[in-house]
């Protein structure tokens, strides 16, 4: 398990923290307490979020994506993804602050959520694995942003844990 | 009584029986997939009582004697049902599936005639299990209710059958029949010998002699046989005189003829009759048995109805999405021996490597042809022939039939044209809709027609072709024809075209599976069609299919429906537009041609080009996709698509090739693409967009552009 | 290893008798059969200890065949199982009489089943069968 590292992710972290997010999927025999939540801490900028890591499949450097035709401009592309054909999103414009501006060190964040739905999202670089003990978070009602569903506190900073199925479910933004 | 066809359903193969070793996962409790399981069987039991209970109205309103086989069918429709709802505990449905079954096997245990109001109640029954099934899925307000009124009519139904007659029994000891062969009969099946001996006809036994290892094709026959001549009551297995490599069968079968009539007969050289009952019940002169030969059965007219028995009996039933599975596993290796070309090509390039890259390209030719092989067999299995559709069709229209005051007559031509499972399993819906449309609407009440000078009867005529790559699917009635008046008022009415324009007969016609037109009432009653026909296009069109609709007022309309004949694999066309390359399915491409800028006509806002004299519609992809393109000026390729009757040339800057490809969908939550029908993966070139022919055919077509 | 033979027509009963079965503390390779003809066929290919079948079957109905195996020299010492609906009583009776070891009523307790089954295999591999 990393540390609380808080490393804005360079190329070598990033390799060990996709095999985390991974091994968290695969349950390596750990016997999580149920009071402890696994999250994919990332970021946008200096701003943190995350997600949960049981829909995170996997993390994918940004490479070339095929553009689709009248689409969303939050919609970049599509990857082909072992087998799969994925929609990739800007993360960042799809939360409303704007469009990103892309070169190689974003990272696509590659989540399934339920029946089957896959996504990427680009976000500015992943983190970590954080272990965040259920004390740690509170609801985020009284906020403005509708696919934040609640907030963690990692030492002094906030990290916003996003709603995966409330991020895909909006067709029209 | 005539031949009837058994449902049978079974894998009849030699191959060794499926088994499964004991594993210490998994409970025997149901779950997801057990559930889908339940639910595509419950489905397809719900749909043949449906069915064969309207055939049994029909029947007992022939005043004929009701088929005892189809009454044993529903009862055995209902049992099945009630076993499968109680094991998932489903309460009510098993509960009310019971009493039906209650009435059923009264029913055909004579101890209900079909005039007891049990019987009226079979409909309602059936119709709430339907219901009832349906809610498992979707939870709704009403299936609270639903529920309610099962509970409801089970009690009625239980009440009215009560204590139902039992008929006293004819003396079954009397006859010339093995006491072992009596006591193998079920309670049923001593119903059916009583009855058949109360009727007066004769009983015989039937014995034959098969193969132990390959007997089902002899028997089959035999039975077959027995069925032309009277009622098969039962099949009773015993071991051959030498039990290790034969087996007998004995037929126990009731008939209306008599000795003569019946050893003479074709079918039976191989067995032995012996009376029951209604002769001297002593054995009556007959051929000798031979039991290996049952090979050499007799020139008769009956193979040809045998032959198309033993094809209902030699299917398998498959699952789509193993189906599906198959496909996609064929389509992966066709891109890994794409990619072993390419390693091959690479060695022959080089000279230390060329012996090597000349046995890799050897062994890549022989993979090559292996694998459209397979790709060809795995495309053959799933492909499944129109017919079922039909019977479906039959018996919508025998439903409506009923319930609406209209003669119809429905025919069906091209019943063995085969379709893609997939695309057959989603076209009944439509399909369905459009003939119900042409019952409800488009065909005039006996009394008008008469008056029109037409036959009282009308006739509506489902008829199905292969057309190149493409199946075409006619639906033609000859009823009141569609209003091209009234629709295009309409249309002007809703704003979907302008008074200014000056739309075709056909154009107009289509106009009807647009949105905004095909849910007015008002159109519907005068215009004949319409409907719904926008959603049966959208349903259409997601399959890569269109619609088209063609009518003369007063006389009839034919509604036209194309369809790819298979979804999977597919051999594209790639194609270039400024820096990006997009995939054509190859079964849509008529042509391509080298297109000069000075060789672009125009004619109505459109631009066109000469193609041997008549005039081809164009479409620059890159104004399609809204791609920034550099140049109206340099030459282009014009790729010819065909889709139906219509034609399109679609221009891009390069044609880049052929591949192979499975049409994947695009996963996300942007789902709203218009002319594009899914990616494909290329290598090392990644996602590839597939477009949607006819989507953009169609568009094109229908689109009226401002001068 | 105990080879088990299912005959029944409904594919959703049967891969729910094959679970049920496959639950067994004593190890089993089970065997499924759609109809009468398909166990007719089946018999003579494998070894089995054990036949578990449905009554009522078009064609060739459970009672039937149950008549066939216990007239046939090579499978007459075969334990078999009957899983039927309650109604027929006439049925269940006919069944015992033609030599059934058991009768089961649909819908089928998994334990009752596992019970009954593994009760008559052990029975059979035991050296002093007969009591």
């Amino acid at each position: 398990m990393s540390g609380l590292d808080g490393g804005i992710g360079d190329a070598s972290d990033w390799e060990g923290i996709a095999r985390e997010a991974a091994l968290g999927l695969r349950g390596d025999g750990r016997v999580e307490p149920a009071s402890v939540r696994e999250l994919l801490v990332f970021h946008l900028d200096a701003t943190a979020y995350a997600l949960p890591v049981d829909c995170v499949r996997e993390i994918v450097r940004l490479r070339e994506l095929t553009k689709v035709p009248r689409a969303p401009s939050w919609l970049l592309g599509i990857l082909a993804l072992r087998g799969e054909v994925v929609e990739v999103i800007d993360l960042r414009s799809r939360l409303g602050l704007g469009a990103s501006r892309l070169d190689r060190s974003n990272r696509v964040v590659v989540c399934r959520g339920a029946e089957d739905r896959v996504s990427g999202l680009v976000v500015d670089g992943v983190t970590e694995v954080y272990r965040a003990s259920e004390d740690l978070l509170r609801p985020a009602s009284g906020l403005d942003v509708t696919m934040v569903s609640e907030i963690c506190l990692r030492d002094d900073q906030f990290v916003s844990l996003l709603d995966f199925e409330r991020l895909l479910g909006l067709e029209d933004v | 009584m005539a031949a009837r066809r058994s449902k049978r359903k079974g894998a009849q193969s030699s191959d060794p029986p499926s088994s499964k070793t004991s594993a210490s996962d998994g409970a025997a409790a149901p779950n997801d997939s057990d559930k889908r399981e339940f639910l595509s069987e419950a489905g397809e039991i719900l749909e043949s009582m449906l069915g064969d209970l309207s055939e049994l109205r029909e029947q007992d309103r022939a005043s004929t004697e009701v088929d005892p086989d189809l009454i044993n069918r529903i009862f055995r429709s209902a049992h099945s049902f009630k076993g499968l709802a109680g094991m998932f505990e489903l309460d009510e449905i098993s509960e009310l599936s019971h009493r039906l079954e209650d009435i059923l096997d009264g029913l055909r245990l004579g101890k209900i005639s079909l005039d007891s109001p049990a019987v009226a109640l079979l409909d309602e029954g059936v119709s709430l299990l339907a219901t009832l099934t349906a809610g498992l899925d979707v939870k709704t307000a009403s299936s609270a209710s639903s529920e309610g009124k099962a509970r409801e009519l089970a009690d009625r139904i239980e009440r009215v059958i009560s204590s139902p007659v039992t008929l006293p029994g004819e003396d079954l000891d009397g006859l010339s029949l093995d006491a072992s062969l009596l006591g193998a009969l079920t309670e049923y099946e001593e119903h059916r010998l009583r009855e058949s001996i109360r009727r007066g006809r004769h009983v015989v036994m039937v014995d034959a002699a098969f193969e132990i290892l390959d007997f089902e094709e002899g028997l089959v026959r035999l039975s077959e046989a027995a069925r032309e001549v009277g009622e098969l009551i039962s099949t009773l297995p015993s071991p051959g005189d030498s039990p290790e490599s034969e087996i007998r069968f004995s037929l126990l079968v009731a008939t209306e003829l008599d000795a003569g009539e019946l050893s003479g007969r074709a079918g039976f050289e191989i067995a032995q009759i012996q009376w029951v009952s209604g002769q001297t019940a002593s054995p009556a002169p007959n051929e000798e048995a031979s039991p290996t030969s049952e090979e050499e059965a007799s020139p008769a007219p009956d193979r040809a109805s045998l032959g198309s028995f033993r094809s209902v009996g030699e299917t398998v039933r498959v699952d789509i999405r193993k189906l599906d599975e198959l496909m996609n596993l064929v389509g992966e290796l066709v891109i890994q021996r794409d990619a072993i070309g390419g390693v091959a090509q690479k060695l022959l390039g080089e000279t230390q490597t060329i012996r090597i890259g000349s046995e890799l390209a050897k062994t890549h030719k022989m993979l090559d042809r292996k694998l459209r092989e397979l790709q060809t067999g795995v495309l053959d299995v799933r492909m499944v022939p129109l017919r079922q559709i039909f019977e479906k069709l039959s018996r919508v229209v025998r439903r409506l039939r009923r319930d609406l005051d209209k003669e119809v007559s429905l025919e069906f031509v091209g019943a063995d044209t085969e379709l893609d499972k997939l695309i057959v399993e989603r076209l009944i819906d439509p399909l369905v809709h459009v003939v119900r449309n042409a019952f409800d609407h488009a065909l005039e009440s006996p009394s008008e027609r008469v008056q029109a000078g037409k036959d009282p009867e009308g006739c509506i005529r489902v008829s199905a072709f292969q057309r190149g790559n493409h199946v075409v699917i006619e639906v033609r009635d000859d009823g009141r024809g569609m209003d091209a008046d009234a629709i295009l008022r309409k249309a002007i009415e809703r704003g979907l075209i302008s008074e200014k324009d000056s739309p075709s007969h056909k154009e107009i016609l289509n106009l009807v599976c647009e949105a905004g037109l095909s849910t007015a009432e008002s159109i519907s009653s005068t215009s004949g069609r319409g409907v719904g026909m926008d959603i049966v296009q959208s349903n259409l069109a997601e399959l890569g299919g269109m619609v088209d609709l063609d009518s003369t007022r007063g006389a009839g309309t034919t509604v036209t429906i194309t369809l790819p004949i298979t979804l999977a694999i597919i051999q594209a066309l790639l194609v270039g537009v400024e820096e990006e390359t997009f995939a054509i399915p190859l079964n849509s491409v008529l042509e391509t041609l080298v297109v000069e800028p000075g060789e672009i006509g125009h004619s109505e806002g459109r631009e066109i080009l000469n193609l041997r004299g008549e005039p081809l519609l164009l479409r620059r992809l890159s104004d399609e996709f809204e791609i920034e393109s550099g140049g109206r000026d340099a030459r282009q390729f014009a790729v010819v698509l065909g889709l139906g009757e219509h034609r399109l040339g679609l221009l891009v800057d390069r044609l880049e090739g052929q591949q192979d490809t499975v049409i994947k969908p695009i996963k996300g939550p942007f789902q709203k693409f218009r002319g594009i029908a899914g990616a494909t993966e290329l290598g090392h070139r990644g996602a590839i967009l597939v477009i949607d022919v006819s989507s953009i055919v169609g568009d094109a077509v229908r689109r009226r552009e401002a001068a | 290893m105990h080879r088990i033979l299912i005959v029944e027509d409904s594919p959703t009963m049967r891969s729910l008798l094959s679970a049920s079965l496959e639950e067994m503390p004593l190890p089993t390779k089970i065997f499924e059969a759609e109809n009468g003809f398909e166990a007719l066929r089946f018999l003579p290919r494998e070894e089995f200890d054990l036949v578990v079948t449905d009554i009522n079957m078009p064609d060739i109905n459970g009672l039937e065949l149950v008549s066939f195996i216990k007239k046939n020299e090579r499978y007459a010492s075969l334990p078999l199982v009957i899983v039927s609906t309650e109604g027929s009583d006439r049925d269940r009776e006919k069944g015992m009489a033609l030599g059934a070891d058991a009768y089961l009523v649909k819908p089928v307790d998994p334990e009752s089943l596992r019970e009954v089954v593994a009760d008559l295999l052990t029975a059979r591999s035991a050296p002093s069968a007969e009591g």
